[in-house]
């Protein structure tokens, strides 16, 4: 392997920074990295080469037209996009004027900054190990900076290897403070997050808004049911209930004054629990009809959709119950019922005049619904993500020339017709169906699971759930849409689903990635209580976590020490002083043991006056330990001196009364 | 105030530590050890990562956050253990003549299996140095000092400091050895040598007069005269030599203090000094006299020196009064030691 080249500490600030801005890289807009790393380049030209530095006046003006940009761009300079986006140029014109270790320490600690930003973004699974590798790069700049001056550097190598060894060595206390350090259950603050993309389902519904999300293959959110899941033709995943319509788009309407409706709950109840992936939208997702909010970050609407205070920008997990059929107690207001007949009286005339026949032929509101569902069932309409454009009276344009479409279509198309012939009706959007992840044992529910159908209200049943396009195509209700329309999902989603064992890898990967989330990413006040519990504390509290987080830090303060203080107090005894050790043992064997106190001279009178016979060979060899320890000589003839005494040593043969024999 | 300040904290010191003797190991009672003003920051800097992580509940923020606060501990301790155990052998600093700078030799051993890294040596006056240790092994370090006035140059304390191995802390330790540097006067005066008590006074055998002895070749000196460099050596890679001739026979000089009158007592024992170093290397016997005392004829290196230590010291009374000591007062221009910063 190729020795890696020793760099310098302005180089390793630099590479520092660099990964610091790579891990923002899709945070922030492109043009502030780009100018960022045109900044890195420009300062690491100009270490080898005469590339000229941007003076005072430069920078200061470069740094406030970046101030103004940024501004410009995200209309304020707080919240962690626009000051990840500040942070990452400021940090770039401070490169430029880098010289000085200190100014070096500061790109690091910028870079540090700029990781604490990623994680506040995200906190992946994959994402983890790469952070680490942020933190352990930036450690290794530390040591190469702190070791840098003009009579060398620290080798790479070395540098890693003493921050990986140094981060390593505090892994344990890490793990440790993660598990007692204790959390807090409420935010003192909050930093607006700004302008994320929204994704998943928006509160309006065009007729071909919901295909668009059906290509996405992304996860909307996973679900885990306590006992058994409802049945696929009951995993209607509740969104936003859409009241207006103008002809063309389905809106939710102004939030009313009205409460939900009391309602008989019928069936067995279902109690999951929903982890929710960011989508900087309000909607939480419940199966079907809540019994009511799972907790006080969301409320429960009229419409039994659950819709958050706060839009959902992290990962977000909630335990809820739901009902899938139910029936109302009460009548419908009268402008509950205005409101979910209207129609746009100049808009759709054929459709209108349909379900006014429609519903005359019928003897109920039940007969009437059963009688547009068949209409569908027979009028010769298909199912397809691809259906042709409509015109302004799109429903009627879909009824009677088209008759090709997608959920939203039919859910459109449906509504109206029940509102033209009386019957209350509304659109209902969200999702259907979920994949099942065997070794998670939880669904995941995708954006292409989008799904809309309608509801209708009969008298005596209440709302009642009608989806149309089950009856078109009723395999939608059991299989995905990836089963049933291939041509529905990107091309990538389409190439994993194609391949089972890819599938079942990725299905792998989900449950790892879900249990991450669950068991890292959301460790809270409460799970460090369970790890108490588990460690046998009877009524674990903050006061018992503190205690064992003082052990734990005393504990691990109490092994640094010991790993890393010993070593220097405790020298290996050098060649000689080991051949000196085996020459002393093999006297004391022959009955001339040493005091302690006795120098080597010492010694050899010592064994002159004991043993004569022996002197000859011992005193010389004595003498030689004594020069070579004592006495002054150059490196290189010590060296030599020290290996004749080693051999010198290890020939020596004592007999214990015979004298001596030589080899 | 801040240098009393400084000062009460070195006598404290002292106090504390007592006076060492060489070789000296450094133990724990003996190290120091603070944050430097990165690791304060860098402390600082987790601080407000903990709080953000706490505030977020962002576990991620919160692992990395103690991964780095473990990560200085450990720091912290092996910048400790750099310095741990160290030995500072010897320290010499050999004479030197006025207006030049002397160097102070450090020898230190690291007896541990693990290379120490960046120990650095300071002496209070400013000069810094700075070397590694490999393990088992031993280094040498110069430390510049300056040596502008005849007489002694005393340090009364040396530093060992490290910040490896990641600048967060410094660790160091005081070193009381009473260490001398002997600065001989300055050599110059352009009064003609003496002749003395003997024959072919005046003469000066600069070179070889072919009824010389030939005595040998000796490592080069301050003051040798060029022309008694063995060049011929030296190209051929050898040290710089001098060729040394006895000249016992031919001369005996004597260097009288009370013969220069005329002159103030610097310039007459910058004269002296000339003189001195002139017959030596001229391989001439000679004598000094000053009042109160005579160093009777004789030549070579030990006789030059005790002429040249009598001129040094010449006046100045053997204790403390007399001596230059280097203090804070005295700091080099230029010369701030980086591991202050």
């Amino acid at each position: 392997m190729a020795r890696l080249t020793p760099r310098g500490g302005l180089e390793w600030a630099a590479i520092a920074f660099a990964t610091g801005v790579v891990l923002n890289i899709d945070r922030v807009p492109a043009w502030v990295p780009v100018a960022t790393f045109g900044f890195i380049l420009w300062r690491l030209l100009a270490i080898a080469r005469p590339v000229p530095l941007p003076g005072t006046i430069t920078r200061s003006a470069l740094a406030l037209l970046l101030v103004a940009a940024v501004l410009l761009r995200f209309r304020t300079l707080n919240g962690l996009s626009a000051g990840t986006a500040l942070l990452v140029l400021m940090g770039g014109i401070k490169l430029l004027e880098t010289r000085t270790r200190r100014d070096q320490y500061i790109m690091i600690g910028a870079s540090l900054f700029l990781l604490l930003a990623a994680c506040l973004d995200r906190q992946g699974l994959l994402r983890s190990p790469v952070y680490l590798a942020h933190a352990w790069l930036c450690c290794t700049a530390l040591a190469i900076v702190a070791y840098a001056d003009s009579s060398g550097s620290f080798g790479t190598r070395a540098a890693m290897a003493l921050a990986a060894r140094s981060l390593l060595y505090a892994l344990p206390l890490a793990v440790a403070l993660f598990l007692f350090f204790p959390r807090l259950p409420g935010a003192f603050w909050a930093i607006p997050r700004s302008s994320q993309a929204q994704t998943g389902l928006g509160d309006t519904m065009t007729p071909g808004s919901i295909t668009e999300l059906t290509a996405s293959y992304e996860v909307a959110f996973r679900a885990r049911f306590e006992g058994s899941p409802p049945p696929p033709q009951e995993r209607y995943w509740r969104g936003p209930v859409l009241h207006e319509f103008d002809g063309y788009t389905w809106r939710r309407g102004p939030a009313s004054a009205y409460h939900p409706q009391p309602l008989e709950y019928l069936g067995m109840p279902y109690r999951y629990e929903v982890s929710l992936e960011p989508s900087s939208r309000r909607w939480w997702f419940s199966l079907d009809t809540a019994s009511g909010a799972p907790d006080p970050r969301a409320f429960l609407t009229y419409d039994y959709q659950l819709v958050a205070a706060e839009p959902v920008t992290e990962l977000t997990t909630y335990t809820a119950t739901s009902y899938t059929q139910t029936r109302s107690r009460a009548e419908i207001s009268s402008l509950a019922r205005h409101r979910d007949t209207r129609l746009p009286p100049d808009r759709n005339p054929r459709t209108l005049g349909l379900a006014r026949k429609l519903r005359a032929g019928s003897a109920s509101d039940h007969a009437f619904v059963t009688a547009a569902l068949d209409l569908f069932r027979t009028g010769g309409f298909s199912y397809s993500l691809t259906p042709p454009a409509l015109g302004r009276d799109s429903v009627d344009d879909f009824l009677f020339n088209t008759r090709v479409g997608f959920c939203g279509h039919y859910a459109a198309a449906f509504v109206t017709l029940m509102r033209a012939g009386g019957v209350p009706a509304r659109v209902v959007t969200g999702y259907l169906g979920g994949e099942w992840n065997p070794i998670g044992r939880y669904f995941i529910v995708r954006q292409s699971d989008a799904h809309s159908w309608a509801e209708v209200w009969l008298e005596g049943r209440g709302w009642a759930r009608v989806d149309p396009t089950g009856v078109v195509e009723p395999e939608r209700l059991r299989r995905g849409i990836l089963d049933l329309l291939p041509n529905a999902v990107s091309a990538p989603a389409r190439f994993v689903w194609s391949r089972p064992w890819l599938n079942a890898a990725l299905e792998r990967w989900d449950a790892l990635n879900a249990w991450w989330n669950e068991r890292v990413v959301r460790f809270n006040y409460e799970d460090q209580l369970g790890v108490l519990a588990n460690l046998g504390f009877n009524s674990p509290g903050v006061r018992q976590l503190g205690w064992v987080f003082a052990a734990a830090l005393i504990a691990w303060l109490a092994w640094i020490a010991w790993q890393l203080g010993r070593a220097p107090l405790a020298p290996m005894p050098d060649r000689l002083a080991r051949a000196y050790g085996r020459l002393c043992r093999k006297l004391t064997r022959a009955g001339l043991g040493r005091e302690s106190t006795q120098g080597p001279l010492a010694y050899a009178q010592e064994i002159e006056r004991a043993r004569p016979d022996l002197a000859e060979a011992i005193r010389p060899l004595l003498m030689r330990y004594a020069d070579l320890r004592f006495g002054a000589s150059g490196a290189r003839q010590r060296e030599a001196g020290v290996r004749g005494f080693e051999q010198d040593v290890a020939r020596l043969r004592l007999a214990l009364s015979t004298g001596i024999k030589r080899r | 105030m801040k240098a009393s300040l400084r000062e009460r904290l070195a006598r404290w010191v002292r106090r504390r530590q007592g006076l060492d003797i060489l070789p000296v190991m450094l133990l724990r009672r003996r190290l120091y050890i603070i944050p430097t003003r990165a690791g304060a920051a860098f402390g600082l800097l987790q601080i407000l990562m903990l709080v953000a992580g706490l505030n977020y509940a962002n576990s991620s923020a919160l692992f990395l956050t103690f991964a780095l606060m473990g990560f200085t501990l450990v720091s912290m301790h092996q910048c400790h253990r750099n310095l741990l155990g160290v030995r500072l052998l010897s320290a010499a600093a050999p004479p030197v003549f006025a207006r030049s700078r002397g160097i102070l030799t450090l020898a230190l051993e690291n007896p541990s299996a693990s290379a120490r890294y960046r120990i650095g040596t300071a002496l209070d006056g400013g000069a810094t140095a700075t070397t590694d240790v490999s393990a088992h092994g031993s280094h040498t370090v110069a430390l510049s000092l300056s040596a502008s006035r005849r007489g002694r140059v005393r340090v009364d304390r040396l530093m060992l400091i490290t910040r490896h191995p990641f600048g967060l802390f410094r660790t160091w330790t005081w070193v009381h050895v009473p260490l001398e540097m002997l600065v001989y006067p300055y050599p110059q005066g352009s009064l003609p040598m003496p002749g003395g008590a003997g024959e072919r006074q005046g003469v000066r055998s600069l070179t070889n007069t072919g009824s010389d002895e030939w005595l040998g070749l000796r490592p080069f000196r301050d003051g040798d005269s060029p022309r008694q460099v063995d060049w011929k050596a030296y190209a051929r890679e050898a040290p710089l030599l001098v060729k040394e001739y006895s000249t016992t026979a031919s001369q005996l000089r004597r260097f009288e203090f009370e013969a220069l009158r005329g002159l103030h007592t610097e310039a007459r024992l910058e004269q002296l000094a000339r003189w001195v170093v002139e017959a030596e290397t001229a391989g001439e016997r000679y004598e000094l006299v000053l009042p109160g005392a005579r160093i009777p004829a004789d030549h070579g290196r030990e006789h030059r020196h005790r002429c040249l230590a009598a001129l040094a010291l010449f006046g100045l009374d053997d204790a403390a009064s007399g001596t230059v000591a280097v203090s804070p007062a005295e700091r080099m221009p230029g010369s701030a030691p980086a591991w202050l910063a």
